[in-house]
């Protein structure tokens, strides 16, 4: 085991800031909602907290080997929660084990990442990846998503996508492979549109562009985010005091909109200043990969990273009504004990990989 | 494995990941972009968003003011009505809700879609706006109402204020309705006044006192939760500092100087008539005693859910119920002649005592103008031919006059201008000059019109109104009131805020002797078993002047009616306008029916019984004991 004078406290202290910035920030919907989730999340945070020590400490190089058995199991995990999951508002995304759920779609995430790190590592192409090389990754990628866009859970799919397509962008191409990915990319838009995406998934699209659509759903929701984060102006309304939660005008303000309410409460100073929380720990986890030991290393360490950004940049980009309405939560800041198992681990991945890195 | 990764693709893999972190950095620049633009640029806008969502303003409407006749009977006064409402957004499930109101207010397919459709329109914010289902329904509804409201979520049941008419129909164009507000109304007008619900005066003295009755309506601002709910806690959200309050003024009274038992005095005297007006006022000072207009409409179904087919028959109503015929001009006929009387004592054009041969018509020109009595009355000096209403004798009078100096006479009773009480239209009427000729008749102003204008033939129009004002003018010795319908204006607790005095408007500039003498030619009309025109409106135990009209109508859009609808069409106007007691007059009665016949035959006894009926059940105005001293009973006639 490496010593501990190699760990990269600055990533550890950058969790356990956004850590609490997001108890701290619930605290405020627990006041107007009357609930207690922040301590639940703190429980879960501490929690989290063990989960990302044991996964530091064990060499991850253990998960280039045990990979495909916990591919296996998400995906085994996917297609059990079609048959037996909770359904709640028309979707199946949650295993209901009493007083927590268990959401496999976040565990996906993870297991995909180190798949595709694995394989990466197995099959090395100095000379770039080819087009032949591609269909191993796109079956890595497609399996699950497919499964996950029968829940339905369009962001989950998504997020899947861009990790996999982030993790690609770390590597190589001839430029074949480039051009038909680029294609592919362009082609998928229309098909997506017409034969995978829902109608109530292309209405929150269309309110992204035209407002009025449907002010009411998803409309709605994102109209309220809007108005909850710009009422903040710029030192926000002050902690406990955003009438958007409190009056019960922000819908999943404890999840999906959880920034919302944050900016509505500190305004732009308090909201840039999380991202600029996020954007250190998104820098750091790239930093871990371009120092890591090894392939498989890196690759988990860009993985994580493309888990953090894109679940960022997706819910952020939604609630500040540049991405249309999807049911991505901000890592560590959403209540949601799957959700913030699913960083904590990633975190310790980094932790892991960071002190078994290379020293120059 | 690590050494082949290290040597030769570190190089690559550190310059994509760079290309990544700056990938990264420019998403996170362009959120921070977007929050400064949310945050600062549209900072006020949005934070405005906020504030409407989550603070309420809500009218408080005042209560409109009551009207109450001389006697402190109530004409107009509020009653709660419950209306029904749905709120959209609080609608769980929809088919339920719909099934069971359907029920409950027994509505049709084509209720249920248009409900639906109204319940299903509103978007946004606008689904937690509460959509009135019905209006003011009754207390068995309210009760099955409730009973559903226990069931399915959405229905809501408000008080509201309910105009009611105790009289009913009885002077229903004298108090007028409500309506709702019209669209450019409530977008040019006040947004306290016309909120939701709120109705206004849309005739008689409901519209002409609108700013007195309505009062103002306050305003609320509190604050509530998503559900359109009043947070329990005001305070509680912290950001809200201007939660105001302000309480509505509620409207004022209006007493009047109307008597509801005159009113139905008036009513009943018109009973036996489809169409017509009777207007009763004190000549002492022009104080309104009763003005009832005949067919009437129930302002009770007026001011609330008009039923359709009440609408529609009103509508069909050949006898016109939305026309206040007490203030829309008619043919005045010869009620008319005390103008010309007047004018020619006063122009020096003919004497009291000189006589005129009247004969059955008058030549003039190319044309003979016809009496309405064929075979002549012979000569007979002004009371004569005021008694028995003798055309050639005012033919005459007119044609040396000339129409300027009729029509300058006539505006000194009022004639040709509003007579400022200014309800339902207060028609000003015609009295042709010959400019007005000129611009109205083909062919411009020829002077025959001076003949039939003397005999208010021709163009003159006149209301009922104008007319008591007029006789009024005569009977009290020459001063022109303004009608005095309000007494006075009381605040709700019933102190008085405005005293209404008498208006004189004018004078008729006449002698004294001048006025007595056609007064004199009033009561032979009345009196002179011989020749008067108008000893129908006679009693025995006092004395009455007055003067019979019969207005010649030819209607020109006739064919369209029903037989008994033509009958009526085609018979003329019958007037009576008269005061009494003749000599200390306290009471000038003025009756028009439209199309009812002749003066004397129909007008004039339908006078008597308003008279009679005022001195036995309002105020006695003859000192019978004195009179029946003083004087033998001309004419025996059985007291009802």
């Amino acid at each position: 085991m490496a010593g501990v004078a190699r760990l990269d406290w600055s990533l550890v202290v950058l969790v356990l800031l956004i850590g609490a910035v997001g108890v701290f920030n619930l605290q405020s919907t627990s006041l107007s909602t009357g609930s207690n989730i922040h301590l639940k999340q703190l429980y879960w945070l501490v929690l989290g907290g063990v989960v990302m020590v044991v996964t530091a400490a064990v060499d991850y190089r253990h998960l280039d080997r045990f990979s495909p058995f916990l591919y296996g199991f998400a995906v085994l995990m996917l297609a059990l929660v079609l048959g037996i999951g909770k359904e709640v508002n028309g979707s199946r995304r949650w295993f209901d084990l009493g007083p927590a759920s268990v959401q496999p779609s976040e565990l996906s995430k993870l297991a995909v990442i180190a798949a595709l790190a694995s394989w990466f590592n197995r099959v090395p192409r100095p000379a770039g990846y080819t087009l032949r090389d591609l269909l191993p990754v796109a079956g890595i990628l497609g399996v699950p998503m497919f499964l996950i866009l029968q829940e339905p859970d369009l962001g989950h799919t998504l997020m899947l996508l861009f990790i996999g397509f982030s993790m690609l962008a770390y590597e190589r191409f001839d430029r074949r492979a480039l051009l038909t990915l680029i294609t592919a990319a362009i082609v998928a838009v229309p098909v997506m549109w017409r034969f995978v995406l829902r109608d109530y998934q292309k209405d929150r699209i269309l309110t992204l562009l035209d407002g009025d659509v449907d002010r009411l759903g998803s409309g709605w929701h994102a109209l309220q985010a809007r108005v909850a984060v710009g009422s903040g102006g710029l030192f926000g309304k002050g902690h406990g005091m955003g009438t958007q939660v409190a009056g019960g005008f922000l819908p999943e303000n404890h999840t999906d909109f959880v920034f919302a309410n944050l900016s509505e409460e500190h305004g732009l100073i308090g909201s840039t200043f999380v991202l600029f929380l996020y954007l250190l720990l998104i820098l750091g986890a790239l930093r871990v990969a371009s120092h890591a030991r090894d392939k498989f290393g890196g690759h988990v360490a860009v993985g994580v990273a493309a888990l953090i950004f894109w679940q960022v940049f997706m819910n952020i980009g939604m609630v500040l009504n540049l991405l249309p309405v999807t049911g991505v939560t901000l890592p560590l800041l959403s209540y949601g004990g799957s959700s913030v198992l699913t960083v904590m681990v990633a975190i310790g991945l980094l932790v892991n990989i960071n002190l078994r890195r290379t020293v120059f | 494995m690590s050494d082949v990764y290290l040597d030769s693709s570190a190089i690559g893999y550190r310059l994509r990941s760079r290309r990544l972190m700056v990938a990264v950095v420019l998403v996170f620049l362009v959120f921070i972009g977007r929050l400064a633009q949310l945050q600062v640029v549209e900072g006020d806008e949005l934070g405005q968003a906020s504030e409407d969502n989550f603070i309420r303003t809500e009218v408080l409407s005042a209560d409109r003011g009551a009207i109450y006749d001389h006697s402190m009977r109530p004409l107009a006064v509020n009653r709660p009505a419950f209306d029904l409402y749905v709120t959209p957004a609080h609608v769980k499930k929809l088919p339920l809700l719909l099934d069971g109101l359907r029920q409950v207010l027994e509505l049709d397919a084509l209720d249920l879609d248009r409900l639906r459709e109204k319940l299903e329109e509103p978007r946004g914010m606008a689904r937690f706006q509460p959509i009135r289902v019905r209006r003011d329904i009754d207390r068995e509804l309210v009760a099955r109402a409730e009973a559903l409201r226990a069931q399915v979520d959405g229905i809501s049941i408000r008080v509201e204020q309910q105009r009611a008419y105790p009289q009913n129909d009885i002077g229903s164009h004298l108090i007028g309705y409500l309506g709702r507000p019209r669209p450019e109304e409530v977008a040019n007008g006040d947004p306290l006044r016309y909120r939701d619900g709120t109705m206004v005066g849309r005739a008689g003295l409901e519209q002409r006192f609108e700013e007195v009755l309505a009062g103002r309506n306050g305003l609320e601002r509190f604050v509530v939760n998503a559900r359109g709910a009043r947070a329990a806690d005001q305070r509680a959200l912290g950001a809200v500092d201007d939660v105001i309050r302000e309480p509505p003024v509620p409207g004022s009274d209006l007493v009047l100087t109307v008597d509801a038992e005159v009113q139905a005095l008036l009513m009943q005297a018109l009973s036996r008539y489809e169409s017509g007006a009777i207007v009763a006022v004190d000549p002492r000072d022009g104080t309104v005693l009763g003005i009832v207009s005949k067919p009437t409409f129930d302002p009770n179904l007026w001011s609330g859910r008009l039923p359709a087919e009440v609408k529609r028959e009103v509508d069909e109503n050949p006898y016109k119920p939305m026309i206040d015929k007490s203030v829309h001009s008619f043919f005045p006929g010869s009620v008319y002649k005390v103008v010309t009387a007047l004018a020619g004592l006063e122009e020096n054009a003919i004497e009291a005592d000189q006589e005129v041969d009247s004969p059955g018509s008058y030549e003039f020109g190319n044309r003979i103008f016809h009496c309405h009595k064929l075979s002549g009355h012979g000569h007979l000096d002004l009371s004569g031919a005021i008694a028995a209403s003798a055309d050639v004798y005012f033919y005459k009078l007119g044609e040396r006059l000339g129409i300027d100096t009729l029509a300058t006479y006539a505006a000194r009773f009022g004639f040709g201008r509003r007579t400022g009480m200014e309800i339902n239209g207060d028609s000003p009427g015609i009295v042709p000059t010959r400019a007005w000729h000129d611009e109205h008749t083909p062919g411009g102003y020829q002077f025959g019109l001076a003949l039939s204008t003397a005999i208010g033939q021709g163009d003159v129009r006149t209301t009922p109104l104008q007319m008591a004002m007029a006789y009024a003018a005569l009977a009290n010795g020459g001063t022109l009131y303004a009608p005095r319908i309000i007494d006075r204006i009381q605040s709700p607790d019933g102190k008085t805020v405005q005293k209404v005095a008498p208006q004189v408007v004018g004078t008729l500039g006449a002698r004294p002797e001048h006025i007595q003498q056609i007064v004199t030619g009033l009561e032979r009309t009345v009196a002179d078993t011989d020749i008067g025109t108008g000893t129908l409106a006679a009693v025995s135990y006092g004395r009455i002047a007055g003067k019979t009209g019969t207005a010649q109508v030819r209607d020109i859009e006739r064919a369209r009616f029903t037989d008994k609808v033509k009958d009526f069409r085609d018979r003329d106007h019958a007037w009576f306008a008269g005061f009494a007691p003749v000599e200390s007059p306290r009471i000038v009665v003025v009756v028009f029916l439209e199309h009812g016949g002749t003066g004397g035959k129909e007008a004039a006894p339908v006078a008597r019984q308003v008279i009679e009926g005022y001195h036995q059940r309002i105020e006695p105005i003859f000192n019978t004991a004195a009179v029946n001293d003083a004087r033998t009973p001309r004419r025996e006639r059985g007291l009802p």
